[in-house]
């Protein structure tokens, strides 16, 4: 059998194709700049390859076609998945204005958009094997990644990922082996077979590839790794993967959750994934309450954000995934926007990420507290921001969905996350000796990065868009 | 625009614009405040009960924003503007900008929660109005930990009403549903949500054992925000029972009325004995707060027609003659730097104008006749002897005794006996100062002698289907 693709499928791809090729033209661009470092044209074409990207994904959105035999499923889903790795591709490039050597933006910008090629393969992959392919490629422009500044942390949080994300992936790679084994075919859609269900090694092999995902999900127990890699990576790496790694991740589980597995299995199989959700809510936002650094909050935070988007996933339903992306976007924007905010106060040490770097922000920098404000109060779900909106669509459709504990879970970690969010604002607003004006440069691309997610957090609670038609996921 | 829209948007966007301001301004931003809290007052008499709705969520409950004023928040909608202006007429604090355009944030979405038609709406402007408060205490406050205790209370609150709601919601398929008059919820549910709404109701008023917030924010505060806040926010959780709990889950208010009787009364008794215990003027009065609104929650567990209304004529009672103290302990605060009962004394020999109000606004709280507490109270304790509730009415008589009993203290240990020699003189009230309590003392007369139009609305039990005077 030989296999051959068609223009169909080289075009299914081409918001990926789009991503990599700009990642080539910023190493391209880079060559003619000889000495002098454009620092700014390497994210302007970073940044346009992005929207294009965006553009062409968002014209697949109501086409949906199996490309590469089924391998990967453009339209619906994927192509809202896509979109929030572009978006946040596109916040994490924006914070590249001070942070970082100037001689590294390039590179850097460069690996950044084929890690996000790697995440947008995962939003539309259904077989293992692009799976595999998407994951690997996300993972290891990461590992380069973290280590882009010259800095001891930042080798430590490259070497912890390497490690640890790499024991993931054969705990995935393992299981997805063992579901080959199982059921003699790499598609997802050929897991729906009753049949499985009495199959031991299928158990194992979808169990083992649960882990991996929720590793890069990071939830408890296997969050560990993450405040000390957000803490030593460049706060733009940073933002990058506490978006676009949650959202390729996050994706995979969807889909494999709603969409690969037997009949009358999800209940059983998942149950242990939504205590696993359960117990990270809390734990994630116990967490942060000891923190003094702006990116191990917003880490331990993230661990708690997402077990409240899995929470969503629980019991299957599709307005359930409605809610899970809508979440999802607005964790998307509130968190580039509070990492924007950090780089705006940042000088190239990126001492933005230290907590006490806010202390009388409200008086020195009013309009960045403001937004930082909104993006704090996002994350603990008050109004009026999407995080409010998310919370209690996510509460309500846990509550229809009859998981009454993830709901009272969800409620009992909102309430202890709400210290730790206000002791931030109360910093900048608590009325104390010190200088009046910020001496900082001004920093236009992650001011403007943080006024537009503030915007869009607040706009996303009144006009409520959940995607309609992201199913079905497999064919 | 809607006018009920334009009451809400107006003192919010005013607000946000105020920073606009130059910082050290402290004419302007007051000027605009006042005028903007009174033609917010205006909006609202002009909106009557025109609604305006626009559809937010359909799955997976149908919810809008929807806002209009019923019988009883139209009048607290009133209220509200009316303490706020009188709040900004009276402010006088440092970074008075910043501070006025927090009370008119605390406006806006106070009368957002107070109009919303809708529980979800009603549910965001809960945790939403806690956030000026929040940055006043931040701001403005003695001590950090007093807005930590008044956020996570409160949020808490936040959090159960959030969780009732969104299972409401889905139960009756539409959060659409204040002032209504729809069918009552039941099922195996409704005890829950009707915990989970109570919950937040009581931490809100506050009644013990949930009321520990409540002291220190009120006496942290200053005085023209705790004004508001002890005039109108207060009432936030009483007004829920009237037209959520009494409205949509009346079995439950019903069948759990002996604890939330229980509950009001040991608030009644309590707050009453602690206040004759306190030395700090503002605590009294804070703890006086706790024992008056334990008679509103008897009131209400009561479900008694009489008794119901009266616990809006005591609502809007206690509000003025809270704000107005509030308000008038502030002057004595800013002219002697203490607020202190051992410290203070013989005011009134200096300041007459500053001692009549502070003595009228004393006896209205003591429940003179002639004055709104009066009638308020009168009505809540006919309505529940006439529910057959006898010992709730004793207890709230000798609460009433004590009532007078530390506000004649308050009053008397400040204003009477002889002049401190270690205390600075002042001059007594200026003008504008006399003016911002003046409407608050007014009103309390008004409503005294003439509670009728209060009363016309016999609407509070019949679900708020009825129509404005």
């Amino acid at each position: 059998m030989t296999l051959s693709f068609t223009n169909a499928d080289w075009s299914a791809i081409l918001p990926v194709e789009v991503v990599a090729a700009a990642g080539l033209a910023v190493i391209l661009a880079d060559l003619f700049s000889g000495r002098k470092q454009w620092r700014y044209v390497s994210i302007v074409i970073g940044l346009l390859g992005v929207v294009a990207a965006g553009i062409v994904a968002g014209r697949q959105f109501g086409h949906e076609y199996d490309a590469f035999f089924g391998g990967f499923m453009t339209g619906g889903f994927a192509t809202v998945f896509e979109e929030i790795v572009l978006i946040g591709t596109a916040g994490s490039l924006l914070l590249y204005g001070t942070i970082g050597p100037a001689g590294r933006v390039a590179g850097t910008t460069a690996i950044m958009l084929w890690s996000a090629c790697g995440a947008m393969l995962m939003a539309g992959a259904a077989n293992l094997i692009a799976i595999f392919l998407g994951l690997e490629l996300l993972s290891l422009g990461l590992y380069a990644l973290c280590a882009a500044v010259d800095r001891k942390t930042a080798r430590e949080s490259a070497l912890k990922y390497l490690i640890l994300s790499s024991t993931a992936t054969a705990f995935l790679l393992f299981g997805a082996a063992l579901l080959f084994g199982a059921t003699g075919s790499v598609m997802l859609g050929d897991f729906i077979n009753p049949s499985l269900a009495s199959s031991p090694l299928f158990w194992m092999g979808a169990g083992m590839f649960l882990i991996g995902l929720v590793f890069k999900l990071s939830l408890v127990p296997f969050h560990i790794w993450t405040p000390d890699v957000f803490e030593g990576a460049p706060l733009p790496v940073t933002a990058f993967m506490s978006v676009v790694t949650k959202a390729g991740a996050l994706a995979v589980f969807a889909r494999f959750t709603y969409a690969a597995l037997p009949p009358g299995v999800a209940a059983r199989l998942l149950l242990p994934v939504w205590i696993v959700a359960a117990i990270s809510m809390i734990v994630g936002n116990v967490g942060m309450l000891a923190q003094v650094d702006l990116k191990r909050l917003l880490a331990y935070s993230g661990i708690a954000q997402i077990g409240y988007i899995v929470v969503a996933l629980a019991g299957g339903t599709p307005l359930g995934l409605r809610y899970a992306i809508y979440y999802l976007t607005a964790y998307a924007f509130m968190n580039l926007g509070a990492f924007a905010v950090a780089a705006s106060i940042s000088g190239s040490d990126e001492d933005g990420s230290r907590l006490s770097s806010y202390r009388g922000l409200g008086r020195r920098r009013p309009w960045l507290a403001a937004a930082m404000t909104i993006f704090l109060l996002a994350l603990s779900g008050l109004p009026p921001t999407a995080g409010f909106l998310g919370k209690i669509l996510i509460l309500a459709v846990t509550v229809e969905n009859g998981y009454l504990w993830l709901a009272a879970a969800l409620i009992v970690g909102t309430a202890i996350s709400l210290y730790a969010y206000a002791n931030v604002i109360f910093a900048m607003y608590a009325p104390e000796e010190g200088p009046q004006r910020d001496l900082r440069p001004f920093v236009p691309l992650a001011w403007a990065s943080a006024a537009l997610c503030a915007a869009v957090v607040i706009a996303m609670t009144f006009y409520p868009l959940t995607p309609s038609n992201v199913l079905p996921l497999v064919r | 625009m809607p006018l009920v829209l334009v009451s809400i948007l107006l003192p919010i966007v005013a607000g946000a614009l105020l920073v606009t301001l130059p910082r050290g301004d402290r004419v302007l931003s007051r000027a605009v405040g006042i005028a903007v809290a009174a033609t917010t007052f205006g909006t609202i008499l002009a909106a009557g009960t025109g609604d305006w709705s626009v559809r937010w969520l359909s799955r997976p409950f149908e919810s809008a924003f929807h806002f209009g004023a019923t019988p009883i928040s139209y009048w607290i909608a009133l209220l509200l503007a009316l303490c706020t202006a009188c709040a900004i007429a009276a402010c006088r604090v440092e970074r008075t900008r910043d501070f006025v355009a927090l009370l008119l944030a605390l406006e806006g979405t106070m009368l957002g929660l107070f109009l919303a038609r809708d529980l979800l709406v009603f549910a965001l402007f809960w945790d939403l109005m806690l956030v000026p408060v929040f940055f006043a205490l931040i701001g403005w406050g003695e001590h950090p930990a007093t807005a930590w205790r008044y956020f996570i209370y409160n949020f808490a609150g936040g959090l159960t009403l959030l969780l009732a709601t969104a299972a409401f919601g889905i139960i009756y398929g539409s959060t659409d549903v204040i002032g209504r008059g729809g069918a009552p919820l039941a099922g195996g549910w409704a005890p829950w949500i009707y915990a989970g709404f109570a919950f937040a109701f009581l931490v809100k008023t506050p009644v013990w054992p949930l009321h520990t917030w409540m002291p220190p924010t009120y006496s942290g505060l200053p005085s023209p925000m705790v004004s508001v806040v002890s005039g109108v926010q207060s009432k936030a959780g009483l007004y829920g029972f009237l037209v959520i709990a009494t409205a949509l889950l009346p079995a439950y208010v019903h069948q759990y009325a002996t604890p939330l009787m229980v509950l009001g009364g040991i608030s009644l008794i309590y707050g009453a004995v602690v206040a004759l215990t306190q030395n700090d003027a503002k605590r009294i009065v804070a703890y006086s707060s706790l024992s008056h609104l334990g008679l509103i929650v008897i009131a209400v567990a009561s479900a008694n027609t009489l008794a119901l209304d009266g616990a809006l004529v005591y609502i809007v009672a206690h509000g003025l003659f809270s704000a107005a103290l509030f308000l008038l302990l502030g002057y004595v605060e800013e002219r002697e730097g203490t607020l202190g009962l051992p410290r203070l004394g013989g005011l009134a020999w200096m300041n007459p104008r500053l001692g009549g109000a502070l003595c009228i606004a004393a006896l209205a709280a003591l429940g003179l006749p002639g004055l709104a507490g009066f009638a308020g109270e009168l009505l809540i304790l006919i309505g529940v002897y006439q529910a057959g509730f006898i010992w709730p009415v004793i207890v709230a008589l000798v609460a009433i005794v004590l009532a007078s009993a530390y506000m004649l203290r308050l009053y008397q240990d400040i204003m009477n006996g002889p002049q401190r020699e270690d205390l600075p003189i002042r001059p007594d009230l200026t003008w504008l100062e006399g003016l911002a309590v003046a409407p608050l003392l007014a009103a309390l007369l008004l409503v005294g002698v003439f509670p009728k139009p209060l009363l016309d609305n016999a609407a509070i039990t019949s679900t708020q289907s009825g129509t404005l005077p």
